[in-house]
Parts: C-alpha cells; sequence; structure tokens
C-alpha cells in the first residue's frame, strides 16, 4: 500500500477548505493541527476551544511579542493583531449563533449519514466526556471531520450503520482522512479526492460504508495560495455609505436609554437622510431622550429615535420603556401611537436583553421568571419550575444594527465608553448586519485583546463618527 | 378630620427605608421617593448601587459642568465618574437581577397589593406605559420594597387588597413603607409593623384598601 497521509498534510487538505473572511473553529486532537500550517498573515481567524479568537502558534515561548495562551492540543498560542479572548458562554454562542463558519472536529467515528461519535467507543463503555465536540458539531456552520481512515484495530473508522448514541446528527459534510477526502451528499459518502498512489477500490475496501467514486476524482494536493490575500475591509466613509443596502421595512436595532448618550447619533441622521420606510425598530426607549432633555442645550434637541418617527419612518417598536415618564409631555412616538400609525410591543427591559443575547447566541427561546402573572405572560407558555412560575420568551433578531462605540480597529473590534456599553454590546451580535459608529478607528493590535467588549466577528461594518458631530440639533 | 393631620414627607419615608438596606448590599433604586434613599445611608454603612443603564457602584449625579453623555444612570442622570464603577452590558445586568446577585430593589409604585402583587408600570386610563427594568426587578431582586405615598392624588388607597392596575410582579414585595405606615404583605394578608406618629391604626385603615392584620408588637414609625 502507498503511504499515508502524515498529519500535517492533512492539516493542510482541512485549511484549503477556508474561504478568506471566515472563522473557522478547531477542536483539539488533529484538527488543532490546522493552526500549524495556516500561512502567516491568512485572511482568516482561528478559534480555539479555549476561547482564543484570532490567533496563531508561536512555535516557541518567546517567538511571538503577545501573551502566552495555551491553545489546543497544549501547544503555545498567541492571540494575532486583533485576536480577542471569549468566555466558554460566548465560545459557545459563536457557534450557535452562526458566527463561525467552519468547525473542524476529530470523531472517533463518522457515519454515512454524517453522523459522529466523538466520546465514547468500543474502548471506553460509559465514559461520559463529550467535552465540546457536541457544541462544534451542532453549530450549523460546515462541519468537517478529521480522522485515520481505520482505527489502531484495522477497523474502519467510516460506518455505513446509524451511530446509536452519536454527538452529532448529519452534520458532517465532508471528512478529511490520512488516505482520502470523502464528502457526505444525502446519505452518500462520495470520494472526492485521494491520497496520492491511493486507488478508489483500496480505498472503498477500507471504509465501512458504501463509497462512490465522484466524477472529478483527484489526488489529494492542497494549496493554501487563495489565503494569502487581503482582508475585506470594514472601514466605511460615512453614514449614507454604509446603509445602502438598509430597506423599507427592515428590522433595526438601536440602543437608547433616557439621556442622550449611547446611540449612533451619525447613523441615525444618515437612516433619517435615506427616508427608508416601514422600519420595526428594536430599542429600549423609542425616543425619551428628546422629552427627558437631560443635559440638551437651550433651544436644541437630542438626536434619538424619534427623528424616525417624526419622518414617518416607523412602522413598529418593540421596546421597554416606550414613552415619556410624564403623561403631560408625551413623546413624538406616544402621539403616532395614539393615531394609530405606529405599533407597539411592550417587553421587559432584561427579557428585551435576554432575547437580543439568545437571538445572537442561536438560542430559540428561554424560560424566564421576569413578567409572569402579568399582561406580558398572556399568550406564552408559562410553566412551573422548582415552585417557580416562568415564561417562554423567544429571541429576537434584527436585519440591522447601528451601535455606538467609542473605538474600533480596523477588524471591527469594539470598546465602548462608560454606561454607553449597555444594549449595543448586547445588539451587535444579533443581526444580519451590525454597524459600529465610533469616535476613532485604530490598527489592529492597538485595543488590549482582553479588555475587547465586541469581537469584531460580530462587527460588519465601520463609520467614524464626524469630528465635532452635535447629538444635538 | 384625617385629611387634615400631617404625613411624614418624603425624605423620612426615604429614610424609613434606608435602614432596611444590608451595609455591604447591592441595591437598585427606582425613580422617585426610592431615589432619595441613598440620602439616607447611615455614615459607616455602604452600599452599592446598581443601575439598569449597566452599572454597578454608582454614585451620586454629576455636576453641570461635568456631564458626559456615555455616563448615565436608567433615567438618562448624569453620573460623576467615582473609583470602583464598573460598565457591563444590558444582558449582564439584568442576570445581576434575576441571578439574585441584587439584594434589594427599592420601587415606586400605583398600587400593591395584601398579598405583595405589585402595580407600578401602566395607569390604565393612559393605555400606555413603560416597563423598563421593572418586572426584571420585580421577578429577580432578593428583596423589593415599596417605597410610595400611602394614597394617591384623590386620597384614594394605594394598598389594596387586590390591584386594579395591570400588575408588574405577583407576590414579590415583601415591605410596603409609606408616609402613614411600615407594612409586610404576607400570604395571610397585609401586616402593619408600623405606623406614622401622631396617627392611630384606625385613621390608617380608613386609608387602606385592605384590612389591617395588627401584631402585638405594632410601633411608632422607627427611623
Amino acid at each position: 500500500m502507498p503511504p499515508r497521509l502524515d498529519e500535517l498534510t492533512m492539516a493542510r487538505r482541512a485549511a484549503s477548505e477556508l474561504q478568506p473572511g471566515q472563522v473557522a473553529a478547531l477542536g483539539s486532537g488533529l484538527p488543532a493541527r490546522v493552526a500549524e500550517v495556516v500561512p502567516n498573515g491568512a485572511a482568516i481567524q482561528l478559534l480555539s476551544d479555549g476561547g482564543a479568537l484570532g490567533y496563531s502558534l508561536t512555535g516557541g515561548a518567546d517567538s511571538a511579542g503577545g501573551p502566552s495562551l495555551c491553545g489546543p492540543n497544549g501547544l503555545p498560542v498567541a492571540l494575532e493583531k486583533g485576536g480577542s479572548v471569549v468566555g466558554m458562554a460566548d465560545w459557545a454562542a459563536l457557534l450557535r449563533g452562526g458566527h463561525v463558519e467552519v468547525a473542524i472536529v476529530q470523531p472517533a467515528r463518522v457515519s454515512a449519514a454524517g453522523d459522529l461519535l466523538g466520546w465514547t467507543t468500543a474502548a471506553t463503555p460509559g465514559l461520559f466526556a463529550p467535552g465540546r465536540t457536541v457544541d462544534l458539531a451542532a453549530g450549523g456552520c460546515k462541519v468537517i471531520a478529521m480522522l485515520p481512515h481505520i482505527g489502531s484495530d484495522n477497523s474502519p473508522n467510516i460506518v455505513a450503520e446509524s451511530i446509536p448514541v452519536a454527538d452529532g446528527r448529519s452534520c458532517v459534510s465532508m471528512v478529511i482522512t490520512d488516505i482520502a477526502v470523502i464528502r457526505v451528499e444525502d446519505g452518500v459518502l462520495v470520494l472526492s479526492e485521494v491520497a496520492p498512489g491511493w486507488r478508489f477500490d483500496d480505498i472503498a475496501a477500507m471504509t465501512g460504508a458504501p463509497l462512490s467514486p465522484s466524477g472529478d476524482l483527484k489526488e489529494m494536493a492542497p494549496n493554501l495560495e487563495h489565503l494569502k490575500t487581503e482582508r475585506p475591509g470594514k472601514v466605511f466613509p460615512d453614514g449614507p455609505s454604509a446603509i445602502t443596502d438598509l430597506q423599507d421595512g427592515a428590522t433595526v436595532m438601536i440602543d437608547g436609554f433616557g439621556g442622550p448618550g449611547g446611540m449612533a447619533h451619525h447613523l441615525l441622521v444618515s437612516l433619517r437622510d435615506r427616508g427608508t420606510k416601514g422600519l420595526t425598530i428594536i430599542s429600549n426607549t423609542i425616543g425619551i431622550a428628546r422629552i427627558v432633555n437631560f443635559g440638551t442645550p437651550a433651544g436644541k434637541l437630542a438626536i434619538d429615535h424619534s427623528i424616525l418617527v417624526e419622518n414617518g419612518q416607523v412602522a413598529k417598536a418593540i421596546a421597554t420603556y416606550p414613552v415619556s415618564p410624564s403623561a403631560s409631555r408625551p413623546s413624538t412616538f406616544e402621539l403616532a401611537y395614539r393615531r394609530g400609525e405606529v405599533e407597539l410591543e411592550l417587553v421587559p427591559q432584561g427579557t428585551l436583553a435576554e432575547r437580543l443575547r439568545a437571538g445572537g447566541a442561536g438560542i430559540y427561546a428561554f424560560y424566564t421568571p421576569t413578567g409572569a402573572g402579568t399582561l406580558i405572560a398572556e399568550g406564552k407558555e408559562s410553566r412551573v419550575i422548582d415552585g417557580k412560575e416562568y415564561i417562554l420568551e423567544q429571541a429576537l433578531t434584527a436585519d440591522f444594527c447601528l451601535i455606538r462605540g467609542h473605538k474600533a480597529d480596523t477588524l471591527g473590534n469594539v470598546v465602548y465608553k462608560g454606561t454607553s456599553r449597555n444594549f449595543n454590546a448586547v445588539m451587535a451580535p444579533s443581526a444580519r448586519v451590525t454597524i459600529v459608529e465610533v469616535d476613532e478607528v485604530v490598527e489592529a493590535g492597538e485595543l488590549a485583546p482582553e479588555l475587547i467588549v465586541t469581537p469584531g466577528i460580530y462587527v460588519d461594518r465601520i463609520v467614524i463618527r464626524p469630528e465635532g458631530f452635535s447629538p444635538y440639533e | 378630620m384625617v385629611e387634615e393631620k400631617e404625613r411624614l414627607p418624603r425624605e423620612v419615608v426615604a429614610m424609613r427605608v434606608a435602614k432596611e438596606l444590608p451595609d455591604g448590599g447591592f441595591v437598585n433604586l427606582g425613580i422617585g421617593i426610592p431615589t432619595l434613599v441613598s440620602n439616607f445611608i447611615p455614615d459607616g454603612s455602604v452600599v452599592f448601587y446598581h443601575s439598569e443603564s449597566g452599572v454597578l457602584n454608582c454614585g451620586p449625579l454629576a455636576e453641570e459642568d461635568e456631564q458626559d453623555i456615555d455616563l448615565i444612570n436608567a433615567g438618562g442622570q448624569f453620573l460623576q465618574m467615582v473609583p470602583g464603577m464598573a460598565f457591563f452590558s444590558t444582558v449582564e445586568g439584568f442576570a445581576m437581577i434575576r441571578g439574585g446577585h441584587v439584594d434589594v430593589t427599592v420601587l415606586g409604585a400605583h398600587q400593591v397589593s395584601a398579598t405583595g402583587d405589585l402595580a407600578n408600570w401602566m395607569l390604565p386610563e393612559r393605555g400606555v406605559g413603560n416597563i423598563g427594568g421593572a418586572m426584571d426587578l420585580a421577578a429577580g431582586a432578593r428583596q423589593v420594597i415599596v417605597a410610595m405615598e400611602h394614597t394617591d392624588r384623590n386620597d384614594g388607597p394605594k394598598v389594596v387588597q387586590e390591584c386594579s392596575y395591570p400588575i408588574t410582579g405577583k407576590g414579590c414585595v415583601s415591605l410596603i413603607v409609606t408616609d402613614l405606615a411600615v407594612m409586610e404583605p404576607t400570604p395571610e394578608g397585609l401586616v402593619l409593623k408600623e405606623v406614622a406618629p401622631g396617627w392611630t391604626v384606625e385613621e390608617v385603615q380608613k386609608l387602606t384598601g385592605a384590612a389591617l392584620i395588627v401584631p402585638p408588637d405594632l410601633r411608632e414609625y422607627e427611623l
């Protein structure tokens, strides 16, 4: 038999599946070795099981200037410029929320249906240690399995029958082994590449499930040249240029408490100028700063959601504090609501925050005690758990999110100032397109990775607030 | 005439509530009388304030020339930057509340029932209201104290047998402090703990929409 591929060649083949701009989560074992073959400066980010987002191997303790972190397989890694660190809840949210494009895992077995088994083998019955494989498999991203084609007992690791206790069902779309690349296509295994010197028949004989040759079956020749490219830029020249695809009927998230802070004022004004209609606005308040008036210079008005309501652009608001604290001083929104021009979905503040978090984290719904027994609970499933009543609330997502940051780097990592973090940091992961308005953009690497609040994986576009821009008009 | 008798000023109500706050505790204060509570923390005690705007250990309001729009409390007022302040997202701010990390919240109310139901987010005649953080605080804070006037503008009772306004939370209030009395809602009914100086139980009962249970250790308002 021809030689089998070594681990680094397998890693190169896996890395060649990545596309510029993607984030890939690497499990331990063979997948962790992908970090060893990704070219320096490649336009991708790697996410480690330990929570390093945007890391590379240091190759030794002192070969890189960054902080020394323990990476997968216990190898020393360093954050790249613009890398950040996330906690375990955020690591899982990145996967479940669809923010990671590719997960590479090493299961013990893969079935023809694309099921994978990572933690229990014939040799380890009853050993319950799924680790992170289950999360990696369930993320909904492209799952690539890397494993030896046959086990140490010469039995095939790729099997026909369904795996009774799987760590992931129908999740694997590609299997990379030491002799082959196999695509899983609707329960059919298609051999698309062979290791040099290997023939279809030999591989089929070592595979525990029926295998069909691909029409363009070829010899494996991993190429990583396509990764050596510039990252797509995120910095836009101004507000209007960043929202040219914000269309009528869009759902838009915008922060806002009673004060003038925390709102992306320049983007708000850009959205007013664009005149987009029929918007659903998800926000804490919906134009209260203008009424509350704290800090507003004489003769001026605070820029807030009211400018969109006033301009007839808002069809619906999902908010927690939608009207003025004083009935005698109604806001623009309240007046429009009384005229029947806008709809309102009223949500408790913590529930709004959690619904947004869930939306960005791939959680469909959750039970909360907040609002149990109140009007908010009407029409919602409720359940008594351990003697306490909870109601089921569903996740919220949006088309666009206009957030107010303080500084961003060129990769979209964001830090906030003071209390203006509040809903901005929650909304950033929950929209299809997240646009941040900041005072300053710095080069990647200039923000301390441990202090980054919103990693750039959540941020699509960056706009610098014009110098001297006033939140009042 | 009951109406001519003097009721306690808001500051005294706030002072009475301040006595309830645990030394070193984490506290969230609502708008109105609750906000005043922070002025009456006894010397030598420390209370850490939580605000839904995403800040812990917040202190006094900022002077006019030091206002920063990125440093506000939940009501939108400007805060001073003080040592030990911590900022966080709203998810975390409410995890603190629902997760039982906030020891006490002091809230205003439109109505409180004898069994501790709280109504403070909507007046039906307005037809629309603000929930803000109230429902989460009602459901999550370890202790919910209501600080309010005993009656509404028309001298109608705000302490009632059952709330007629939409409620914020069921059975969540553990103590009601008003300008006439201190009361404790219990599953059995409303226990009168303290009355304002110069007021009799009968007079307070007349202005209360629920039957007061008078315990043997009823006291005068204690500051």
